[in-house]
């Protein structure tokens, strides 16, 4: 079973090595994955970290643990990745305004030229 | 009032807009999307009533031809490449305004509901310095289109929630038809809601530190288009709109250098 968990982890990092050397993923991101990918890899292969990790906070069920880290770690993604949107957003907003101002204005000097 | 005239700009005329021996510079934006049939009727009677104001429709995306029939009316168009909504294009006519120094920035809408005879109701508050964002107000005296009984009782819980949130009663929050000073334009230049801008924007005002005033006017039913407002999301703008005006209370909001 632990074997399957390593081939898991591993092929989960030649994927992101494989999307950061096509440039499918910016640095900043690549980080993050990449630092999730390693803490995976470490975790399938010293399955008993976590249990320790489980003793030491009192859970009594380890791979709980797990899923709460996981679910937390989902959680503040999303809320990252909607930060991000938000600040796509305004600056698209930004730009098509910019470019409809531009637009008009060079409609207007080429217009006073003829 | 900071009124200036430049050169290229010297065509201002009209008793309305005279005040106190100086001449401002006003722009009338007309958001318009899809308003084809609507938005040459809008141009000519803004032109009639308000010669020397300068026309700006912001063609929000349309997939009509709302460019070519303003353009052949004479006004100036700004064409957005993607729909951006009525904020997001009015916010561009604000920039635009801020940009070239106007004055005044009036928003009358593209689907002909207001009308431009009572353009220098909304802008006389405005041009005497009594406030700096002047809102054209179906409720005051209760006449022309008023809208129907749903949306009426929407708006009155909105204005209810607005004057309490401003300490001001403010009658019409939705209405679209309104004069900004400059100090409103530097404010809706930054910062402008993009879906439902015109409750948000009231309340707005008022954390910058300005004045609102509503003034009477009369409003006829759409002459052409459809509402960016229709029954299905009618439930959705009243949640939206709330839920803004609650996050907008959570927003920081720099207040104005009031000076002229």
């Amino acid at each position: 079973m632990q074997v399957l968990w390593i081939i898991t982890s591993v092929g989960f990092l030649f994927v992101l090595i494989m999307l950061i050397n096509r440039r499918l993923l910016r640095e900043q991101y690549s980080m993050l994955w990449l630092l999730f990918g390693v803490v995976m890899l470490i975790l399938s292969v010293r399955v008993q970290i976590i249990d320790a990790l489980a003793d030491a906070a009192g859970i009594d069920y380890a791979p709980a643990l797990l899923f709460l880290v996981g679910i937390l770690f989902c959680v503040a993604l999303i809320l990252h990745l909607t930060v991000i949107v938000s600040k796509l957003s305004e600056k698209v907003i930004r730009l098509t305004q910019e470019l409809g101002i531009l637009h008009h204005e060079l409609h207007e000097r080429k217009r006073s030229d003829s | 009032m900071n009124a200036v005239i430049s050169k290229m700009d010297g065509t201002v005329s009209g008793e309305s807009l005279l005040q106190g021996g100086t001449f401002s510079k006003i722009l009338i934006i007309i958001p318009a999307y899809n308003e084809e049939h609507s938005i040459s009727h809008v141009i000519h009677d803004v032109k009639t009533h308000c010669p020397s104001a300068h026309i700006l429709v912001i063609n929000d995306g349309s997939k009509d031809r709302t460019q070519e029939v303003a353009e052949a009316n004479g006004a100036a168009v700004i064409t957005l490449p993607t729909n951006l909504g009525i904020g997001g294009a009015m916010q561009t006519g604000y920039r635009y305004a801020h940009r070239y120094g106007y004055d005044v920035a009036v928003q009358v809408d593209g689907d002909g509901q207001h009308k431009a005879e009572q353009l220098h109701l909304i802008l006389s508050p405005v041009l005497s310095g009594k406030a700096d964002l002047a809102i054209g107000s179906r409720f005051i005296e209760q006449t022309g289109f008023l809208s129907s009984a749903t949306r009426r009782v929407g708006i009155k819980i909105l204005s209810t929630i607005v004057s309490a949130m401003t300490r001001k009663r403010v009658l019409d929050v939705t209405s679209g038809f309104r004069a900004a000073n400059k100090r409103a334009i530097a404010v809706f230049q930054s910062d402008y809601a993009t879906d439902y801008p015109e409750v948000d924007s009231i309340v707005l005002i008022h954390r910058s530190g300005l004045r609102t005033s509503e003034v009477a006017v009369v409003m006829e039913a759409r002459t052409g288009g459809t509402s960016s407002i229709n029954a299905m999301r009618s439930v959705y703008y009243m949640i939206k709109v709330t839920l803004a005006l609650f996050i907008r209370s959570l927003k920081a909001t720099k207040p104005v250098e009031v000076q002229p």
